[in-house]
């Protein structure tokens, strides 16, 4: 008898126990509401993942200071994937499963987004890029999008930059990164210098993991190429740069968004003087509301804020916009996920597309974004400026 | 022609390279039959402490360079003592198992202080032979940095340096009687314990130089020990491992080999071609090129 007093006891106990968290957590879910920030917040990438943090942060804190969204606080959840595809789709499961979440932005690597892509397309929940630039990462799914151009633009984009305005470079050899950005943007530029008579004299990949490049840069030598385009990321786009000095190469290095960042400046160090790049976006080429925003990110986090940080501030304020919009207490999360895609897929026009730091994002079918323009930046004393010529009508 | 000679000389830089840190995992192998995993851990901390004693604490590389030997010969020692002793009349898997857990571990210990980025040594603070720019003109139009060429003397006056203590002096002798058999060496007096944590400190210090030597050439990422460390394991086994004239040999084939395949053939076989090397020449000699072929040992 005893023994059954005790039973009941504890079988109450763990009742009550086990209901407890249950109706926190639907108080919580009417005070916050959720979205994640998925990005290489460590690993060969973690340069890009800080600054996407920090905008995201600043756009948090700015949306939140201001009253949150219809009253309801915006939380951020930052998951790491560290670049790499494996880890991504890991995060991506945890994400999908974890039903507090209502939206993704992330992820940063190209071959990430890739990873994430089916699972976020099951599970119905929006996966906004503001970093992949990959062609294929927005196809087949309705459920990913992107705020930033493709790589077959970009990749024409460097190419006729070559031809058309550094008319002295006649012979180009690639180096690129093989992984799913790397060699897409390879195929991309490939494809139209062939198609515009560049010369083509080599064409290296490497391995991510590589730090030495020396054997492929003396190789790369030997055929004398007058500029040499980097498809790759900025940890080993530096160190190109740098050991392809070292070893007496005296091309023009040119480069993609993938060595935006301050980090590529630090590793190639004296060596990334005069190397070329573009990028889906220049503070030094925008309007009033992007240098409000620099300011206030300077103040936040005490440094100057990068092309990602603006990318990634733009997505959590499209997110925000969405739930603002769409977002009802009483609906299922299922529905409420769905809400925030269909109000994205809604932005297909100018018109209706969305104002933000980068300039006005709308998508077409498949979810990109295909109005933004590139611009060409070049080193000069250890810094990004926008280059004095740019090639605009292309855009 | 002026092609193949750069490369020859890429080859040798990396060659060294992993020949310094081979003859720390052949040394401990033996004399302990440990696989070290955590040699490469400590080539790794050897880059990150000469780089904060050069940036944080300003001492000059010249003083940085021997001071980050003597601690990474001191914790070479310390991973001996808390590590490994305790487990030497263990199983030899189990303390095969702490090597691994203790490479994990350091690895992301210098994760947590360093956080993951790519460093650099600055260069304006590098003595101006290790700044890579400065170079000698090959012919055929080539460059050679002086580093370059300090790499490889570096390494082959250690290489040689090791080599005549091993064998001329007193605590080379009680190492190769360790090697020979601990039982009876410490019958003869031999304080095995001791030899064994010289050894350590031994191999820990030229790791750290070839550390060092990477992140002047390349980066320092808390990642770094375990590629490189790889490759020269497969060095330590390709020479024969247990024996150190082999590793510098097995370093070197390795380097050349590994350069070779990324200039001329693809870089996506750059190691692949190093390790079918390492595998046609442990089928052919199990022991390795200059291992001995002992049943019972190795």
């Amino acid at each position: 008898m005893r023994n059954c007093i005790i039973i009941l006891l504890i079988v109450g106990l763990v009742s009550i126990w086990g209901c407890q968290p249950a109706s926190k957590d639907k108080q919580e879910a009417q005070r916050e509401l959720k979205v994640a920030v998925a990005a290489p917040f460590t690993g060969n990438a973690a340069a890009f993942g800080e600054m996407i943090k920090r905008g995201a942060e600043l756009r948090e804190k700015e949306i939140n200071d201001a009253g949150g969204i219809n009253g309801m606080k915006l939380t951020l959840i930052f998951e790491d994937d560290a670049g790499r595809d494996a880890e991504a789709s890991l995060v991506a499961e945890r994400i999908a499963s974890n039903l507090q979440i209502l939206a993704v932005v992330g992820h940063f690597n190209s071959s990430c987004s890739l990873a994430g892509k089916p699972i976020y397309k099951r599970a119905g929940i929006v996966e906004l890029s503001p970093g992949s630039t990959n062609v294929t990462v927005c196809e087949g799914s309705d459920w990913t999008f992107r705020n930033l151009y493709r790589d077959d633009f970009q990749g024409q984009f460097i190419a006729r930059y070559i031809d058309e305005v550094l008319t002295d470079l006649q012979s180009v050899a690639v180096f690129f990164d093989n992984d799913d950005y790397g060699r897409g943007l390879r195929n991309a530029f490939v494809e139209e210098a062939e198609k515009i008579g560049l010369n083509l004299v080599a064409d290296e990949a490497y391995e991510r993991d590589s730090t030495n490049f020396k054997a492929q840069l003396t190789s790369i030598k030997a055929k004398n190429p007058d500029a040499i385009f980097i498809s790759g990321l900025y940890g080993q786009a530096g160190l190109i740069v740098k050991q392809g000095r070292e070893t007496g190469i005296t091309a023009q290095f040119f480069g993609a968004d993938g060595i935006d960042s301050p980090d590529f400046l630090t590793i190639a160090g004296p060596a990334a003087e005069g190397t070329y790049l573009t990028t889906p976006f220049t503070f030094g080429a925008a309007g009033e509301d992007a240098q409000q925003m620099a300011t206030n990110f300077e103040a936040l986090h005490g440094m100057a804020p990068d092309t990602w940080a603006a990318l990634t501030y733009d997505a959590v304020g499209m997110i925000a916009e969405a739930l603002e919009k769409t977002y009802n207490q009483e609906a299922s999360v299922r529905d409420n996920r769905k809400a925030i895609r269909d109000h994205l897929a809604s932005l297909d026009t100018p018109e209706e597309g969305y104002v933000g730091v980068t300039g006005i994002t709308y998508f077409d079918v498949n979810g990109d974004t295909v109005n933004k323009p590139a611009y060409v930046k070049i080193v000069e004393d250890g810094q990004f400026v926008a280059a004095d010529q740019q090639l605009l009508d292309l855009n | 022609m002026a092609q193949f000679l750069e490369q020859i000389i890429n080859g040798l830089v990396l060659g060294g390279i992993y020949a310094l840190i081979a003859v720390g995992y052949t040394m401990v192998y033996g004399i302990i039959q440990l696989i070290n995993f955590a040699h490469g851990e400590i080539f790794m901390l050897g880059a990150y402490i000469a780089l904060m004693l050069i940036t944080v604490f300003g001492i000059p590389f010249w003083v940085a360079l021997p001071l980050s030997m003597v601690l990474c010969a001191m914790l070479g020692m310390l991973i001996d003592l808390v590590a490994y002793r305790p487990l030497r009349n263990a199983p030899r898997l189990s303390a095969l198992i702490t090597a691994i857990g203790m490479s994990l571990a350091l690895q992301n210990l210098a994760r947590m202080i360093w956080s993951a980025r790519d460093r650099q040594f600055p260069t304006q603070l590098l003595p101006t032979i290790f700044q890579g720019q400065n170079a000698i003109s090959l012919p055929g139009g080539g460059t050679l940095p002086y580093r370059d060429v300090c790499i490889i003397l570096l390494a082959l006056v250690l290489m040689i340096a090791l080599n005549r203590l091993i064998y001329l002096t007193k605590i080379g002798k009680a190492m190769r009687a360790c090697a020979q058999n601990p039982v009876a060496a410490n019958l003869m007096g031999i304080k095995t314990n001791q030899v064994i944590a010289i050894t350590f400190a031994i191999g820990s210090a030229l790791g750290a130089v070839a550390g060092i030597m990477v992140g002047l050439s390349e980066s320092v990422t808390p990642t770094m020990g375990y590629y490189k460390g790889v490759a020269a394991f497969a060095a330590a086994v390709l020479g024969g491992i247990g024996n150190v004239t082999g590793a510098m040999l097995g370093g070197i084939i390795i380097g050349v080999a590994e350069v070779f395949g990324a200039g001329y053939i693809s870089s996506g076989y750059r190691l692949a071609i190093a390790y079918i090397i390492m595998i046609v020449v442990i089928v052919i000699r199990p022991s390795g090129l200059l291992g001995k072929s002992t049943g019972t040992r190795a």
